[in-house]
C-alpha cells in the first residue's frame, strides 16, 4: 500500500507509543459510503521524544491524534503504549490507561467547560481519580496553575471567558499536567493564537516537557512551528505518511514532492529570502475518493504511470530518512534557499 | 506611497462624549417585567386566597336583596368582575382556578422537561441504538394531533382507573397533568438531543473523556450545566403552552370539576355570553395574560442566554 | 499630505486613498474603546499595502472604516478619509452602496459565510453587475463567465450553474475574488483572505491576487495577522499597534531596517523555517494594551524590552526615518545608541537569572 509499510519504525522496546497500520473510517451518512481519514499509518515516538505530524487539513492528521487515545477507537491496526495495547483494552483499564497521556485542542475556548470555574476544570482529573487528599491535590493544582503562569487565586474565581486565548491555552495545558502523564498530544494548540502569544505557549511546551520528562505528539499545519518543536517529522497526505524524517533533515532535503510543495508555499516572513516556488494546481481530492496508486499522484509535478498504479511504500534513503515515494525529488532541489544579499 | 506626519493628537474628537455608555441598547424589557409582576400577582393571590379579605371563598354566594341568582351582578364594587351562573364571585373563582392551572402547567412540564430531557441527553450523547429508539418514542409522540392524544389519553386512564383498584389516587386533575406531561415530553427531548450533540463535540467534553471521566460523570458535570439555560428558557414558553393546552381541555369537557378552572369557567359562560359576558371574557383574560407572561419571559431569558432554538 | 484636494483637478499621480487622523472608538459599557486611534497614510493607485497586527490591533476596524462597514451603532468616527479626492468619511450606508462594488470591494476571511449559499455562482457574480453597470442578463453570464476563467478557476462555464457548497475552500474564494472583481474596483480590500485555507492553496490565492492586482491596476489593501503573507505581496506594509501605526515603510526596507521594538519582537517571536529545530523563541511577554484605559506613552511600553522612563510617560509620534518612506513611533528605536545600551542590559541580566538552567516561564498575562 502506498505510503504504508513500517520500515521507518524503530526497535519496538524503545518507544513509548508504536502504531502500526492505523485505520480510521468514518461512515457517510447512510450512503455506504466511507471517509477513509486514516488508511494505515504507521508511526512510533521514543520516551523524550517530539513528533510532529503535518499536513493540509483533511489529511487525518488530527483523526490519528484521536485515535491514539482511542477517541473514536481505531477502525483497526494496532497502537501499543507503554508496552500495552490499548486497542483491545476494556473500558475500565482503558480509562485508566489515557490517564498517562493526554491531550490539548486547538480552540482553547472551547476546551474548557465554560460554566465552571477555572480552578474546578484543572482540579477535575485528580477528583475523578480521587487522587490525594483534599489539601494535596489543592497544593496540585496550585503548582501547576503557577508553573504555566496562571495566578491561582484568579483561577479560583474566574470563569474560562475571562481568560484570553492564550490564558486558556495555558489552562488547558495546566489541566493536562495534573496527572503527571507520560505523554501529551497536541492538536493545533498554537493555530488559534496570535503570533506573540504563540510564542509564549511554544516556549512554555518546550520547557515543561524538559521539566516533566513529557513525550510529545505535535499535530499542526504550519511548518515552521513544527519544525521549532520537534525532532522528527511525519508529513501526511490524505490519511497517509508520505514522508518521516529528523526535522532539519526534512526541511533540509525533502525527498517526497508534497513535502517540496508544501514547503515552497509557506510564505516566508522576510522579502530576501528566495524562495524556489514549486507551485501546484487544485486541491487535496475527496478522502471519500481517494486515488488509486500514490494518493498524491493527481497533484503531483513527477507523477509517472506506475505512481497511480502501485503504492509506494515507505523506504529508507537516508539516515532515519524515509520516503513513499517512487521518484523522490533528488538532493539539492530544497525549496528554502540562501538569503540573496541584494536589497 | 507617500506618507504624512501625523498631526499632534487632539484631546478627544469632538464627537465622542466619553461617557461610558453601552454598545447594544438593552431591549426594554418592560414585557419581561409585566410577566414577572403579573405570575407574581397571580401566585401571592394563590397562596394567601384564603387569608386576603378581598378574595371570597370558593363557595361564598353573593345575594343581591336576600337572594341569589343567575348572573346577578355585573363587575362593579361588591363583585369586581361579576358574577357566574350560580352567582358566586368571578374574580374569587379565576383565582382558584389558577391554583389547579398553574399546578396543572408546572406538574406537567417537569414530568416533560425530566423525562424529554433525560430521553433526549441519553439519544444525544450515546447515539447509535439509544437515539434510534428515542427518535422513534419522540416522532410517534409527534406524529399524532397533540389533541386528540390527550383525549384518547385521558378517556384511556379513566378506563384503567375503572380496573385496576390501585390507581384511585388518579383524580381528573393528575389524569390531566400526566397527560400533559406525556405531550411535552418530544418536545423537550429534541431540544436536549441537539443541544447535546452540539455541545458533546466540544472539546471540553472531549477532555473530560480523555481524563477518564465516566460517561456519568461527563454528563453531569460537562453536560448538563451547559444544557440549562436552553432547557430553562423552553420550560417557561412550554409553561405557557400547557396552560393553554389545559384551558383546551377543560373547554371540551375534560377540565377539573373543582375548583373550576378557567378553561371550564369559560366553556360554561359562553353559552350566555351575550347575556353576561364578564363571566367568559374575565377568565379568558386571565387565560391570555398567564400564557402571554410565560412567553414574554421565555423570549427575555432566550435572548439573554442567546438560545436560538426555542422553537416548540 | 496631498496638496490637491478638489476631485475636479485630479491626476493619476494623486494618492487613491488618503487617511488623516482617522480615529474610529466604539462605545461600550466598559467605556470607549480606541480602537483605530489617529492613523495617517496614503495609498497611491494600483499599489498594494499590508497593514499587520495582532488581534485587537485595530487593522480590521481601519480597513472596515475605510470602506464605511461598521456596526451602526456605539461607533465614535472622526478624521478625514478622501478616496479619489472625495471625501467619504462622513458618508452614511445609503451614499456608500454607489461606491462598494464598483469602486472599492472587499474580500473576507470565510469564503462560505460570505457567499449567499441559496444562489447559484453565476448569479451572485452577475448580480453586481446588472445593479452597478446596467448589464442585461446574456452579457452579465457572459462576463461572469470571463471573471471564472481570470481566476483560474476550470471548467468556468459549467461553474455558473453551481452552488457555493459545491466548491471547495479555494474554489469559493476565488468566486469571491471574481465577485469582488467584477465591476472593476480600483481598491480592493482583503481581510484576511488566506487564513481559512490551506498553505498550499494560500500560495495560490495570494499569487492570484496580486497578479489581477498587477493587471487591472488595482490597489490592493491586505489585513493580515501574518509576516508570511506581506513579505512577498504587498509593496508597502504598516505595522498596527494599540489602534496606532506603529511603523510603516515600503516592504523590503521594513524587513531589512525595522526601526520599531514591537515589529523586531513580532519578528522574532515568529518561527523561521531556515532556523534549526529547537531554536528558543523570543516571546513577547504580557498582552496586547486595554483599549479603553490604553498606556499614557506609548502603547507598547508595558511589553516592550528597551522600555525607559520618557517611553511610559510620553506618547511618541510617527516620525520619517533616514530612508525614504519609512516611519516609526519610537523614542529609542532600534539601532538607536540607547537601544544598544537596553539590549546588552537585558542580556547580562539574563546571563544572570539562566544560571540556575531554570528557563523562566514566559511572563504571565494580567489581566
Amino acid at each position: 500500500m502506498a505510503g504504508t509499510g513500517t520500515a521507518h519504525l524503530r526497535s519496538a522496546s524503545d518507544a513509548l507509543l508504536r502504531v502500526e497500520n492505523l485505520v480510521v473510517e468514518f461512515p457517510v451518512g447512510r450512503t455506504g459510503l466511507k471517509v477513509n481519514a486514516v488508511s494505515g499509518i504507521s508511526l512510533d515516538v521514543l520516551r523524550g521524544e517530539t513528533l510532529g505530524l503535518v499536513g493540509e487539513s483533511g489529511c487525518g492528521k488530527s483523526t490519528t491524534g484521536r485515535a491514539i487515545m482511542q477517541l473514536p477507537r481505531p477502525t483497526s491496526g494496532s497502537v501499543m503504549f507503554e508496552g500495552k495495547e490499548l486497542t483491545s483494552m476494556g473500558g475500565d483499564t482503558m480509562r485508566e490507561a489515557r490517564t498517562r497521556m493526554q491531550m490539548i485542542f486547538q480552540d482553547p475556548i472551547s476546551s474548557l467547560n465554560p460554566r465552571r470555574k477555572v480552578r474546578d476544570i484543572v482540579m477535575e482529573p485528580l477528583t475523578i481519580w480521587g487522587r490525594g487528599s483534599k489539601s494535596q491535590r489543592n497544593d496540585q493544582v496550585d503548582r501547576v496553575l503557577d508553573e504555566v503562569g496562571i495566578d491561582p487565586q484568579r483561577a479560583a474565581e474566574s470563569q474560562p471567558h475571562q481568560f484570553s486565548g492564550g490564558q486558556c491555552q495555558r489552562i488547558s495545558i495546566a489541566r493536562s499536567l495534573v496527572l503527571d502523564p507520560s505523554m501529551i498530544i497536541c492538536d493545533e494548540p498554537v493555530s488559534a493564537l496570535d503570533v506573540s502569544v504563540q510564542a509564549q505557549v511554544l516556549n512554555l511546551l518546550e520547557d515543561l516537557k524538559q521539566r516533566y520528562g513529557l513525550t510529545l505528539v505535535f499535530i499542526a499545519h504550519d511548518l515552521a512551528v513544527v519544525k521549532n518543536i520537534s525532532d522528527r517529522v511525519a508529513v501526511m497526505y490524505l490519511g497517509k505518511i508520505c514522508e518521516v524524517a529528523g526535522s532539519d533533515e526534512l526541511y533540509r532535503a525533502p525527498a517526497h514532492h508534497y513535502t517540496n510543495v508544501l514547503l515552497s508555499s509557506i510564505p516566508v516572513p522576510d522579502p530576501s529570502v528566495a524562495v524556489k516556488r514549486h507551485p501546484i494546481e487544485g486541491e487535496p481530492p475527496s478522502p471519500v475518493f481517494p486515488p488509486s496508486g500514490c494518493r498524491f499522484n493527481t497533484r503531483c509535478p513527477a507523477a509517472q504511470e506506475r505512481c497511480s498504479a502501485e503504492e509506494p511504500l515507505l523506504r529508507e534513503i537516508g539516515d532515519g530518512h524515509f520516503v513513499a515515494c517512487h521518484y523522490p525529488v533528488h538532493g539539492g532541489d530544497a525549496p528554502v534557499t540562501v538569503r540573496s544579499s541584494s536589497n | 506611497m507617500t506618507l504624512t506626519i501625523e498631526s499632534p493628537p487632539v484631546a478627544d474628537p469632538a464627537s465622542a462624549p466619553d461617557t461610558p455608555a453601552r454598545t447594544q441598547r438593552r431591549r426594554p424589557r418592560i414585557g419581561m417585567w409585566f410577566g414577572i409582576t403579573w405570575l407574581g400577582g397571580l401566585v401571592f393571590c394563590i397562596v394567601f386566597a384564603s387569608v386576603l379579605p378581598f378574595i371570597r371563598l370558593y363557595d361564598t354566594k353573593i345575594r343581591v336583596g336576600g337572594k341569589a341568582g343567575r348572573y346577578n351582578l355585573g363587575p362593579g364594587w361588591t363583585a369586581w368582575l361579576g358574577t357566574d351562573s350560580s352567582s358566586h364571585d368571578v374574580f374569587a373563582r379565576c383565582i382558584y382556578g389558577a391554583r389547579v392551572t398553574l399546578t396543572v402547567g408546572v406538574l406537567s412540564t417537569v414530568i416533560g422537561l425530566v423525562v424529554g430531557g433525560l430521553l433526549g441527553i441519553a439519544s444525544g450523547y450515546f447515539q447509535g441504538w439509544t437515539d434510534r429508539v428515542g427518535s422513534i418514542i419522540t416522532d410517534s409522540l409527534l406524529a399524532l394531533p397533540p389533541l386528540l392524544l390527550a383525549l384518547l389519553l385521558v378517556y384511556r386512564m379513566d378506563d384503567l382507573k375503572d380496573v385496576y383498584s390501585w390507581l384511585g389516587w388518579l383524580d381528573r386533575q393528575w389524569e390531566i397533568t400526566l397527560t400533559l406531561g406525556i405531550l411535552a415530553i418530544a418536545p423537550f427531548a429534541r431540544i436536549a438531543r441537539a443541544q447535546t450533540i452540539a455541545l458533546r463535540d466540544r472539546e471540553f467534553v472531549l477532555a473530560a473523556r480523555s481524563l477518564g471521566a465516566k460517561s456519568g460523570r461527563v454528563i453531569a458535570r460537562e453536560i448538563l450545566p451547559n444544557l440549562i439555560p436552553a432547557m430553562l428558557t423552553v420550560a417557561v414558553t412550554g409553561l405557557g403552552i400547557l396552560v393553554a393546552a389545559e384551558g383546551a381541555l377543560a373547554f371540551l369537557g375534560l377540565g377539573v370539576e373543582r375548583p373550576l378552572t378557567w378553561g371550564k369557567m369559560i366553556s360554561d359562560g359562553q353559552r350566555d355570553l351575550a347575556r353576561a359576558w364578564w363571566a367568559t371574557i374575565f377568565p379568558c383574560l386571565f387565560l391570555f395574560l398567564t400564557v402571554i407572561s410565560f412567553n414574554l419571559i421565555g423570549d427575555q431569558l432566550a435572548r439573554r442566554f442567546d438560545i436560538r432554538e426555542a422553537a416548540i | 499630505m496631498s496638496n490637491v484636494s478638489q476631485a475636479a483637478s485630479r491626476d493619476i499621480t494623486d494618492p487613491l486613498l488618503e487617511l488623516t487622523d482617522v480615529k474610529t472608538h466604539f462605545r461600550t459599557a466598559r467605556g470607549l474603546v480606541r480602537a483605530v486611534d489617529g492613523v495617517t497614510f496614503n495609498l497611491d493607485r494600483g499599489k498594494a499595502l499590508g497593514i499587520v497586527g495582532e488581534s485587537g490591533s485595530g487593522k480590521t476596524i481601519l480597513s472596515r472604516s475605510i470602506m464605511g462597514l461598521l456596526p451602526p451603532k456605539g461607533a465614535v468616527r472622526s478624521g478625514s478619509i478622501k478616496f479619489e479626492g472625495r471625501e467619504i468619511g462622513n458618508l452614511g450606508r445609503k451614499q456608500m452602496r454607489h461606491i462598494w462594488g464598483k469602486e472599492m470591494a472587499m474580500i473576507f476571511q470565510d469564503p462560505m459565510t460570505s457567499l449567499n449559499p441559496l444562489m447559484k455562482i453565476g448569479q451572485q457574480i452577475a448580480e453586481p453587475l446588472k445593479i452597478h453597470l446596467g448589464m442585461d442578463k446574456t452579457s452579465a453570464m457572459a462576463t461572469a463567465e470571463k471573471l471564472l476563467q481570470d481566476v483560474r478557476i476550470p471548467e468556468a462555464h459549467r461553474r455558473l450553474a453551481q452552488y457555493p457548497h459545491e466548491l471547495s475552500g479555494g474554489m469559493r474564494q476565488r468566486v469571491m475574488i471574481a465577485i469582488a472583481l467584477a465591476c472593476g474596483p480600483t481598491a480592493l480590500f482583503a481581510d484576511e483572505p488566506t487564513t481559512a485555507l490551506d498553505v498550499t492553496v494560500q500560495a495560490q490565492i495570494l499569487d492570484l491576487l496580486n497578479e489581477q492586482r498587477k493587471d487591472r491596476n488595482m490597489s490592493l489593501i491586505l489585513v493580515t495577522h501574518d509576516l508570511g503573507v506581506v513579505a512577498g505581496h504587498t509593496d508597502d506594509i504598516a505595522v498596527m499597534y494599540g489602534g496606532q501605526l506603529v511603523e510603516m515603510a515600503p516592504t523590503r526596507v521594513l524587513f531589512a531596517n525595522m526601526k520599531m521594538p514591537y515589529t523586531e519582537a513580532l519578528m522574532q517571536s515568529i518561527p523561521k523555517i531556515e532556523d534549526p529545530s529547537h531554536t528558543r523563541l523570543t516571546a513577547i511577554g504580557g498582552r496586547p494594551p486595554d483599549l479603553v484605559h490604553p498606556p499614557k506613552g506609548c502603547r507598547f511600553a508595558p511589553r516592550c524590552p528597551y522600555v525607559r522612563e520618557k517611553c511610559e510617560n510620553e506618547m511618541p509620534q510617527l516620525q520619517q526615518s533616514d530612508l525614504p518612506g519609512h516611519f516609526f513611533r519610537c523614542w529609542y528605536p532600534v539601532g538607536s545608541p540607547e537601544y544598544f545600551e537596553s539590549k546588552e542590559r537585558n542580556a547580562a541580566k539574563a546571563m544572570a537569572s539562566a544560571a540556575p538552567t531554570e528557563v523562566p516561564v514566559s511572563i504571565g498575562e494580567a489581566r
